[in-house]
């Protein structure tokens, strides 16, 4: 079931609601075996033939997590027990993720003529990068005992299961078992629903708008170098909008069950270098990466020349885990390219005199900018000789059309962008702070409340008016 | 009750208004026609066959339904019931699969025509995906139930070319809203139903279809770096099975309804890009016709007409612009032969024409088209 679908809104989302406040007149737990219901029955409507396997593995990691906040395990066997659960947790994502792309490869080099044709679960990455932060967490002993209905939520809460964010346990299971978050308020109810509004209009306002423009680019027809320019924006943009988009409805449909969902974007391509990019794109997988890759594996604790060594290697592997194929690793590799630079810049590169600092950050966040639709390119490329062919028309002004028609897509296309980088973000427009769990402070003490009322109420039924047939978000491929 | 829950209510209450507003504006206006013929507002159309077909089904009159894909989709509506003395709606579908044809069909025959022409390829016939998969198609709204009519009614962009038509039906405003409107920005551009997908009064005819066309294109598929998906055309068995599902499906549960069946002129180019390239896939095709003309040419109610192997056509690059794809005057000879009966598929020997074909690919020769 998709978010910005007429079912989700007018009668699967309503109907939960209203279980779950129902429900939590009378206890502090049936709400939560509610709301796992509820997901798994959201999760079921378009995978039902992965149910089995998302509750196994909720099963395998709640066990797994429980051997290994046991007091009376030894530090090796406790080790074995996390590789063992680490272990499963890849081997299942590798399965159904990585085993057509391993085939295809060692057909390509040996002609094997091995065939791997399976379905990848939705949602697999997203749960398993979950789980596998809880058994960690676990064996570091960062984790207190938590009743299996609260884990199995925490795991399937169905506003982030298909595409995020990536939740913290500790984070969230404490939100389950408050009492608080089970009596409805009307206030979170309406932040909830304003902010999971805007994220519908970005979803089927803006990226499905602009959708049709990223053909221009990746399409049948090798494009001229404006059109090569104006399909690769219309990506850059419409994947920003499509999956901030998806980020702000589930922060918005969580907020509505009084539960606060982290952050996933902080208006990334208001960036002025790569690095801050990574603090504002994706937030939580950049989080995830941090602390369960890039640190263990000795972060900038080892002098520079390994720091960037580690760089390449998490990005390298965030590259793979959005997807089984070589346009994905090599879209990480050139971002792990870009933060090495970054990283030796900002340690040899000259300082900037402070009379052109403005200038410098303007240029650094165009620059920033250019790299990161650059990498965009090989990202949604269907290959990377077809990367390669976008990538030179992009670079080669000599062949170019800029008819009416083109003329026209500009000025679209910079619109997207004079929102992307002037507009003030989800977070910014409802005071939307995650860490301190408030959210539109400001609405209350706001003079000018009904009209704010009324615009984000159009903007909400905008986002309704646009729901097209079915258009998926472009995260749930990953 | 708390500030909260006021502000609550006023939003739910300013949602439902704007959402009610943006409903009746398409009810009033409606750009598809979906519930009633043009009268308020002046009757305006779109190119896009899959979603304006669901609404001329039910605006229009005719008798006969004109149907096939991008190698029908410019004839021209009045030149179909000039030269064949009907009432014609034009249904053409481009790039369309069996299924999505068979769909439309099925939705045109439930106001009761008497014809159907149907220009057929053989590559429509595949496993094409369901139709409520097909993001392209407005199944619901074809089949009329609540799900179609709250999409419709809830539509943004059928809000905003709705307040477009609006404002080109008044007419102090009527002159600026035409010159804007040019289906870059609103898709309901056309005003006449006679001009859906028609070539524009100023397209260059003999500059797009011409021999140099036709061998470019040839060339271009032949190329070996890019001919490969010429060889996926292989499935004999997908196509009869698609073909027994869709198009025989239809005609036998239509009885009543005359089906008029023509297998298009398409240069001898493209038989000759299959015979050099993919010799396996041309026979794959040449069985599926004779399989496919077997089976229609059972049926009382189908006349089936093939004019592949009309060699003053075929052969004269000139009428192509690409190795299939034939030129607007062609559209005219094909709806003379449909008058006349010319090229009728004889029931006692159905294949006669495929033979004919084939004898003339064989002896095509591709060193003639360099000089």
């Amino acid at each position: 079931m998709l978010f910005n679908s007429y079912p989700f809104i007018f009668v699967f989302l309503p109907v939960v609601l209203l279980g779950y406040f129902a429900l939590g007149r009378r206890s502090n737990l049936a709400p939560v075996i509610w709301l796992a219901l509820a997901s798994l029955a959201f999760y079921s409507f378009s995978n039902w033939q992965f149910v089995l396997l998302l509750l196994g593995s909720v099963a395998f990691n709640y066990l797994v997590g429980l051997l290994l906040i046991s007091r009376r395990l030894r530090a090796v066997p406790r080790f074995s027990v996390l590789t063992f659960g680490v272990t499963g947790d890849l081997l299942v994502l590798g399965i159904f993720k990585y085993a057509g792309f391993f085939a295809a490869n060692l057909n390509a080099m040996f002609a094997t003529g091995l065939v791997a044709n399976i379905l990848l679960p939705v949602g697999i990455s997203f749960y398993t990068f979950t789980q596998i932060a809880f058994l960690v967490d676990a064996y570091r002993g960062k984790v207190a005992h938590y009743a299996l209905p609260h884990y199995a939520l925490f795991v399937t809460y169905f506003p982030h299961l298909i595409a995020g964010p990536i939740l913290h346990h500790r984070d969230m299971i404490p939100q389950f078992e408050s009492a608080e978050s089970k009596r409805p308020n009307p206030h979170l109810i309406l932040c909830g629903l304003i902010i999971f509004g805007i994220g519908l209009f970005k979803k089927t306002g803006l990226a499905d708008g602009v959708q049709p423009l990223v053909s221009l680019a990746f399409g049948p027809v090798t494009p001229s170098f404006d059109r090569a320019w104006i399909g690769a924006l219309a990506y850059t943009f419409q994947l920003y909008f499509d999956f901030s988009g998806y980020s702000d409805m589930a922060i918005g449909i969580s907020l509505m069950f009084g539960i606060f969902l982290p952050l996933n974007f902080n208006s990334p391509y208001k960036s002025c270098n790569i690095i801050d990019f990574w603090r504002r794109w994706h937030m939580t997988l950049s989080q995830f990466l941090r602390d369960y890759l890039y640190i263990p594996l000795g972060g900038n604790r080892h002098g520079p020349l390994l720091r960037y060594v580690n760089l390449m290697i998490t990005m390298l592997l965030g590259g793979l885990w959005h997807g089984a194929a070589w346009t994905f690793v090599v879209w990480g590799a050139l971002h792990g390219v870009y933060l090495c630079v970054n990283h030796a810049w900002i340690n040899y590169g000259p300082a900037v005199a402070p009379r052109f600092a403005r200038a410098a950050n303007i240029a650094a966040s165009i620059l920033t900018f250019l790299a990161v639709v650059v990498a965009w390119v090989i990202f949604r490329a269907d290959s990377l000789t077809s990367a390669l062919v976008v990538l030179s028309k992009m670079a080669d002004p000599s062949h170019v059309v800029f008819g009416r028609g083109e003329v026209l897509q500009s000025v679209f296309i910079m619109s997207y962008a004079a929102i992307a980088w002037f507009a003030p973000n989800t977070q910014a427009i409802m005071g939307y702070d995650h860490k301190n769990r408030t959210v539109g402070e400001q609405l209350s003490a706001w003079q000018r409340r009904p009209v704010f009322i009324y615009v984000t109420a159009a903007v909400f039924v905008f986002g309704i008016l646009g729901i097209q047939q079915h258009s998926e978000f472009i995260y749930f491929r990953f | 009750m708390s500030a909260s829950a006021r502000n609550l209510i006023r939003f739910l209450c300013a949602s439902l208004f704007i959402m009610a507003a943006a409903a009746a504006l398409n009810f009033t206006v409606d750009p598809l026609q979906i519930f009633r013929p043009a009268r308020l507002f002046a009757a305006m159309y779109s190119n896009d066959s899959r979603m304006q077909d669901a609404g001329l089904i039910q605006s229009q009159r005719y008798d006969t339904v004109f149907m096939g894909t991008s190698l029908a989709i410019h004839f021209r509506q009045s030149d179909i019931d000039r030269l064949l003395g009907v009432k014609s709606l034009k249904l053409a579908l481009n790039g369309s699969s069996s299924r999505e044809q068979v769909f439309v069909l099925a939705a045109a025959l439930a106001r009761h025509p008497k014809r159907v022409i149907w220009e057929v390829d053989d590559w429509i016939f595949h496993d094409a995906a369901d139709i409520d998969s097909d993001v392209y198609m407005p199944a619901d709204l074809y089949r009329r139930n609540a799900r179609g009519f709250a999409g419709y009614l809830l539509s943004g962009n059928m809000a905003r070319e709705s307040a477009w038509i609006m404002a080109r039906s008044i007419p102090s405003l009527e002159p600026v809203v035409a010159r804007l409107t040019n289906g870059l920005m609103f898709k309901f551009s056309i005003s006449g139903v006679d001009e859906i997908n028609l070539l524009r009064p100023d397209f260059d005819v003999a500059g797009t279809y011409n021999a140099k066309q036709a061998i470019a294109s040839f060339r271009h598929i032949t190329d070996p770096a890019r001919s490969k998906y010429l060889a996926d055309d292989t499935d004999y068995d997908m196509k009869v099975r698609a073909f027994e599902r869709d198009a025989v499906g239809l005609i036998a549960a239509n009885p009543d309804v005359a089906f008029d069946i023509y297998l298009p002129p398409y240069s001898i180019l493209q038989w000759v890009a299959l015979r050099d390239t993919s010799p396996v896939t041309l026979r794959s095709v040449y069985d599926f016709y004779v399989y496919f003309c077997r089976r229609l040419v059972a049926f009382p109610n189908v006349r089936l007409f093939d004019f592949r192997s009309v060699e003053e056509v075929t052969h004269n690059l000139d009428n192509y612009l690409d190795v299939v794809h034939h030129s607007p005057a062609i559209d005219m000879k094909i709806l003379d032969w449909l008058a006349e009966g010319k090229h009728r598929v004889d029931p006692a020997a159905p294949t006669a024409y495929l033979d004919r074909l084939k004898a003339q690919v064989e002896a095509y020769r591709v060193e003639n088209l360099s000089r």
